[in-house]
């Protein structure tokens, strides 16, 4: 008899999920089942709902300097959001650079925010990006980012670190550039 | 608290607008104040400023003018649970109720949740799937946000939050599908192997075995960062059409090959429905599931399907608890729960098949 993942007692209900192409089944009791909710929770895949940070961190695909990282507004460190799987706050994302692109770069669709209030979106009013609804969908549909994407997001992140006087990362985005335009 | 409850079950008249196999959907955004840190880091007087800074702004948006502010430390164990089962706010956010707060508005249509996670999480949603006027709605209450309170965004990162599997736009959106005939068929694991490879999630409940449990399917974006709102929106939206499609093709299939297996599991649901007199929510479940199949069919008449969503909710452990306004044990719940559905089942008229 399998135990529920939540409570130990004997599981009765097994939910099914796939994320990133890997299946994983989590098994409640009823009363685990009930409250962790049939109905709409957090889009979460729920596998991940126990240990969010652990999670994040196996799917990162270099590893982080063993020590240094450190929040200086909050103390937040890669230790205590593999524990936690939660920043501390804002400026978590300026010190802790490194663990955040990690996580970022094995989680997300790109590393350059596209939505409202960025840069590529400032002259159209979000009115007129929700009336391309369909227009758009097809030519975003290729998994794969075309070359011209790639290097439009590099030459944004450049943009972005140069602006915030990053110079080391700049000249590191910059020899990335160099080789994609060579290829 | 009165007004609470009273609040609390009205039924939604847009329930009346539902549709066949979408059950519901919602968008939501996250968003944090810059100045303060993450819920999880911040200190009692920092959560308080942050709500109350909220509050204040909220309050004043044309858009958020008909509805309720809840304390969440005020209310009891099973009131937090019913708002959860009502889809207006996270199990999450029920847990640490400190300086917690929940906004909703009169047609519970529109929640914001302060402090949960992040410090604001606002979300629509709907008995059908219309996600352009959704996200209308949500961006015009995230705008007068924005124009008022100092929000975290970064220009690479986008809307900075506590998770970075938030971070970018900060949207979440999911629909919840039934898919009967999916499961019945057994499309569905394939089914969802191929929307995952598309970058979305799915999240179903199964029973063991290979009997389902529900037949309900939550599907929402995996990813927030790197494309806006409208593109993550409108292949969410494709990819839910082409599921509707296949669950539309194979209810055909099963109406051909299954149809006495249909009309007797359809038959004995409704039997139990009927007659029961001790039911467990998975139970009901199943057999409601059943129901809004017979309807979606024309066996049952095309306006009960409002009158079922209503009903799974107001069988759930909690509302049946808010409603007899005390803690039950679980035979006492599924006593209740079996009335509830035995009244509401007497009404409903025969089921007319082919
Ligand atoms: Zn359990
Ligand atoms: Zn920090």
């Amino acid at each position: 008899m399998e135990k529920c993942q939540f409570c130990g007692k004997p599981a009765t209900v097994h939910m099914t999920q796939v994320v990133n192409n890997k299946t994983t089944v989590v098994r409640m009791c009823n009363e685990c089942a009930a409250k962790h909710g049939l109905f709409d929770k957090e889009g979460l895949p729920f596998a991940m709902l126990s240990n969010l940070g652990e999670a994040l961190f196996f799917g990162m695909k270099q590893n982080l300097p063993a020590n240094g990282l450190i929040c200086s507004k909050c103390g937040c460190t890669p230790m205590s959001f593999k524990e936690t799987g939660r920043l501390g706050c804002p400026n978590c994302y300026k010190d802790l650079k490194l663990l955040i692109d990690g996580i970022i770069e094995s989680s997300q669709k790109g590393m350059v925010h596209k939505g409202k209030y960025s840069r590529e979106r400032a002259t159209a009013t979000q009115m007129n990006a929700v009336n391309s609804f369909t227009d758009t969908s097809a030519r975003k549909h290729s998994n794969k980012l075309s070359m011209e994407e790639k290097l439009n997001e590099l030459q944004e992140m450049l943009d972005a670190a140069i602006k915030a006087e990053q110079y080391e990362e700049a000249a590191k985005l910059r020899d990335e550039i160099k080789t994609l335009k060579g290829l | 608290m009165n007004d609470f409850r009273e609040k609390l079950f009205q039924d939604s008249k847009l329930t009346k607008e539902t549709i066949p196999v979408v059950v519901s959907s919602r968008i939501r955004l996250a968003r944090n104040l810059a100045d303060f840190k993450f819920v999880k880091y911040a200190c009692k007087g920092d959560l308080h400023a942050v709500a109350e800074r909220c509050e204040k702004i909220l309050s004043s948006c044309p858009l958020l003018m008909n509805g309720m502010t809840l304390n969440i430390c005020d209310l009891l164990d099973y009131e937090k649970l019913a708002l959860v089962e009502r889809h207006l706010c996270s199990q999450e956010f029920i847990i640490e109720t400190n300086e917690s707060k929940l906004f909703f508005t009169d047609d519970h249509l529109t929640s914001i949740m302060i402090n949960e996670e992040d410090h604001l999480r606002m979300q629509v949603f709907r008995y059908d799937l219309n996600f352009r006027t959704m996200f209308d709605k949500i961006n015009a209450i995230d705008d007068h946000v924005s124009e008022n309170l100092n929000i975290a965004f970064d220009n690479r990162y986008g809307f900075l939050t506590a998770c970075p599997t938030n971070v970018g736009t900060g949207m979440r959106a999911s629909v919840m599908l039934h898919l009967p005939a999916l499961v019945i068929t057994k499309q569905i694991s394939n089914l969802i192997l191929a929307v995952q490879k598309l970058g979305f999630v799915v999240r179903g409940l199964f029973g063991e075995g290979s009997d389902a449990q529900g037949n309900f399917f939550q599907i929402s974006n995996q990813q927030t960062l790197g494309l806006a709102e409208v593109d993550i929106l409108s292949r969410l939206t494709q990819i839910i059409k082409s599921i509707v499609d296949y669950e539309l093709n194979a209810r055909e299939i099963v109406k051909k090959e299954k149809i006495i297996w249909l009309y007797d599991n359809i038959g004995r649901a409704l039997g139990i429905l009927r007659g029961c007199y001790c039911l467990t929510s998975i139970d009901a479940i199943n057999c409601i599931s059943l129901m809004l199949l017979a309807t979606d069919l024309g066996y049952l008449p095309n306006i009960l399907r409002g009158d079922l969503n209503q009903m799974m909710m107001k069988i759930q452990s909690s509302h049946i608890q808010v409603l007899e306004n005390r803690i039950l044990n679980s035979t006492e719940r599924d006593i209740k729960r079996a009335e509830l559905l035995r009244e509401f089942f007497a009404t409903v008229p025969n089921l007319k098949f082919d």
